[in-house]
This record gives C-alpha cells, sequence and structure tokens, in this order.
C-alpha cells in the first residue's frame, strides 16, 4: 500500500510516496538521501539513527515513514547552517568525542534534545540522556565532556 | 521487513471495521516501538495495522469523578513529564514510566502497548496493580472494565478478545495521605528491561497503614503480593519488612533467561522489595 505524505525535514518540505511498512530511517536513507543518519540494531537499543520528532528524540527506525507525515523531523544534516558547525559538532570535533562515527549522528541529535530542554545539564543528566545512544570506540568520557562543553 | 497495510481512522467505527476484517491478521499500532521489531523478525505477521493514536480520547489524559483516564496511546514520555500524572497523587506511575526504555523509545513507546504487549516486566504493570487501575476496553458492542490484575493473562496473553481495542485506563486516586515507590533491577541502570520490579504503596489507615506490594518479572504476569501486603498492614518494623520479603520470595516464580537466573531473581526480589518498602517508609515519615 502506497501513501503519498509530506515531510518536513530541517525546515525543508520534501513530498515523497512511501509503502506502509517503510521505516522512516529507511525512507531518509534510501528515498531522501540523507545518509547522516544510520541504521544499527534496529531494536531501540543503539540510537544509531535518532531523529527528533517533532522535537523529541525517537529511534527513526522503529517509526513507520507514514507516522510521520507532516510532523516536523530533524536529522543530523540540519545540524549546521550555512556551513558553521553547529556548537555541538564543534564541541565533538575539539574533544575528539569520534572515533568511528557510526553513533556520533544519533549521539548529536540526542544532545541537541536534551540541551533544548535542559541548556545546563549536569554529567548525570547527560549520560541518563544518552542512555539509549551505544558508541562502542570511545568509552563515552569524550563525547560526555563534549556535551557539557557544548552547554557551557 | 514484510509488507502490511496501514490505516488511520479517526473514528471508533471505522476502526473496529478494520480490526475485524476477515481474513486478514490485524494488529493495532500505537508507539510500534514493539510491532517494528516483532514484524521484522516475524514473530508477528500482520496483514494490516490499525493506528489508533487519530482515535477520540486514545491521546488524553483526563481527570474524571473515577479517577485518572490515561489514553491508551498516552506516550511514556508524556507520561513522565504531565503535571497530573507527576503530581501528589499518581506520580507512582510516572516513576514507572521514567524506568521504562531510553528517551527516543519513551518518547514513541505508549501505555497502551506496554499493556498489550504483556510482557511479565512491563515497568507500568506493578504501578498500575497497587493503584488498582482498570482497563477500559472498547469494541463495537461496547465498552467494559477489566480490573488490570485479571487484564493479564500470561506471556503476551491479555483479556483483549478478537474486536476489542484496550482505549485507555482508569487509575482511582489512592486513599488519602497514600505513598509509593517503583524501584527495578536491571543490568544498567537504565536503559534495559526489569530483572524485578516492584512497586509498594501504603496509606494511613485504621492508626496504621495498609499496603499494597506488585511484583514484575517474577512470575508469567505481573503480580500482587497479598501475603506481604497482610504482614506490613499489620506493622512495619524490621521484623515485618523482613517477613514481608520473605513472604515476596515465596509468592514468585520467575524463570532463567538471557538477563538473569531464576535463582538470582528470586534472591533479588527480597532485596528490591525491601528497597521498595523503604522509599515508601521514608515518604511517609
Amino acid at each position: 500500500m502506497l501513501h503519498e505524505i509530506t515531510l518536513n525535514i530541517n525546515d525543508e518540505t520534501y513530498p515523497v510516496i512511501v509503502k506502509s511498512h517503510y521505516t522512516l530511517a529507511r525512507v531518509l536513507r534510501e528515498q531522501l538521501g540523507l545518509t547522516g543518519t544510520k541504521i544499527g540494531c534496529e531494536n531501540g537499543e543503539c540510537g544509531a539513527c535518532t531523529v527528533l520528532f517533532d522535537g523529541a528524540p525517537v529511534n527513526s527506525c522503529l517509526v513507520l515513514a507514514v507516522e510521520a507525515n507532516g510532523h516536523s523531523i530533524e536529522t543530523v544534516e540540519g545540524l549546521s547552517k550555512g556551513g558553521d558547525l553547529h556548537p555541538l559538532q564543534k564541541a565533538f570535533v575539539e574533544h575528539n568525542a569520534v572515533q568511528c562515527g557510526f553513533c556520533t549522528s544519533g549521539m548529536l541529535m540526542s544532545s541537541k534534545a536534551l540541551l533544548a530542554r535542559n541548556p545546563h545539564p549536569t554529567e548525570d543528566e547527560v549520560r541518563e540522556a544518552l542512555v539509549g545512544n551505544l558508541c562502542r570506540c570511545t568509552g563515552y568520557i569524550r563525547i560526555v565532556d563534549a556535551v557539557l562543553d557544548a552547554s557551557c | 521487513m514484510r509488507p502490511f497495510d496501514y490505516y488511520k481512522p479517526d473514528t471508533f467505527e471505522e476502526a473496529f471495521r478494520l480490526l475485524t476484517l476477515s481474513d486478514k491478521k490485524v494488529l493495532p499500532l500505537a508507539g510500534a516501538t514493539d510491532l517494528i521489531p516483532m514484524t521484522r523478525d516475524e514473530h508477528w505477521q500482520p496483514d494490516v495495522v490499525v493506528d489508533v493514536k487519530a482515535l477520540p480520547g486514545l491521546c488524553d489524559i483526563t481527570e474524571t469523578p473515577e479517577g485518572l483516564f490515561v489514553g491508551a496511546a498516552v506516550s511514556m514520555a508524556k507520561l513522565v513529564h504531565h503535571p497530573l500524572v507527576n503530581g501528589p497523587r499518581w506520580n507512582l506511575l510516572a516513576q514507572a514510566a521514567a524506568a521504562m526504555g531510553n528517551e527516543q523509545v519513551r518518547t514513541r513507546a505508549t501505555l497502551g502497548g506496554n499493556l498489550c504487549t504483556a510482557s511479565p516486566a512491563a515497568d507500568s504493570a506493578p504501578a498500575l496493580l497497587t493503584l488498582e487501575a482498570f482497563a477500559v476496553i472498547r469494541s463495537a458492542q461496547g465498552e467494559r472494565r477489566v480490573p488490570i490484575a485479571e487484564f493479564f493473562l500470561g506471556p503476551r496473553k491479555t483479556a483483549l478478545q478478537k474486536g476489542e481495542l484496550l482505549v485507555g485506563v482508569l487509575i482511582p486516586a489512592p486513599p488519602e495521605g497514600a505513598a509509593a515507590t517503583y524501584v527495578k533491577l536491571s543490568r544498567r541502570k537504565a536503559g534495559d528491561l526489569a530483572i524485578v520490579g516492584v512497586a509498594a504503596l501504603a496509606y494511613p489507615y485504621n492508626g496504621g497503614y495498609a499496603w499494597r506490594v506488585a511484583l514484575g518479572a517474577v512470575a508469567p504476569t505481573p503480580i500482587r503480593a497479598p501475603e506481604a501486603e497482610v504482614v506490613l498492614s499489620a506493622g512495619h518494623d524490621e521484623a515485618h519488612i523482613e517477613q514481608a520479603t520473605k513472604c515476596a520470595f515465596d509468592t514468585c516464580c520467575p524463570i532463567d533467561d538471557i538477563r538473569a537466573s531464576a535463582e538470582y531473581r528470586k534472591a533479588m526480589v527480597s532485596r528490591i522489595a525491601r528497597r521498595a518498602i523503604e522509599g515508601v517508609l521514608e515518604k511517609l515519615s
């Protein structure tokens, strides 16, 4: 079954035709070419596919694309504006918070949601907000430092 | 993932027509956080999914004369932050919702989904058991209410019949002066299913306190621990607490799984029950 839907992604409107069973992650990557969003576990454990759905973090692999019809979606591609990196991205670079990079887009999006509702989180609050984002390289310390730095 | 058709009805009439389509495997869809992985792995094989999020009342939280009504499609994140749920009377449910999954999952996952999936480890279940909530169930024939204790029939089995939909949960206000705590043990501090979950609630009664205790992840369904409640209601000094934790130990019948052995779960029921009871006493004092 096909659905004609409209996705608002990073403040741009995308009319798109999707199948009922396609996930948002799949449509972002395969139909819209927004491959910054990664697909990892597809179970809601790893958070590599995290995007913001009306400002709240979701696993885009656990949302049907058709459910996102008319909603506002933010992906990692929307973070930098006019060639300038987002403060979170700058902090990730400065702290070497990226190793293999697979988790990074999800980490950035979860961190962005955290800082939007809590601009000055404690270390515990950062760690709690990132419970659903797994990194198997860094041991999290540099990522947590980067988020705390971006929040100052 | 195996293809299916998707509908999002905005009337119950249309929803029940879809849910009762003959020759089709039809599943309701709320948060989809279970439906998508279960369908991808072919444990579930829907031909049609019916998104319930546009049905009247399903995303609402409303205070009624009978208690708090929480629509089945209300997300865990909304429960955590909602002023009524997070207020003095029903915050046990907010505590349980906050303990479930991770931030991303809580944004989408719903109370109705948590109950209908009927995992013995569902975090919302011990809270609703101690709050003595009712499942509000609708079909084309009308509405019925089922006490939550009778809603769970076994792992992944509920009292819902074909053509019936859980539309929400009605949670009576707990007695005046009640305090409640949910304590969860999992492999990491957050973001995992419960190895053991214990909800405890106490309220002033006859010069002492009456208690309700419920256990998750240690039996085929979430359960109340009536013997522990009787012991605590007779007194809550160290001897009674110790006796109550033994009763909780005796009440449960857990299984071995990937998260923990049955033996470990049994041992931890006593510990976690003690923490929940002591947490309530701390709030009462």
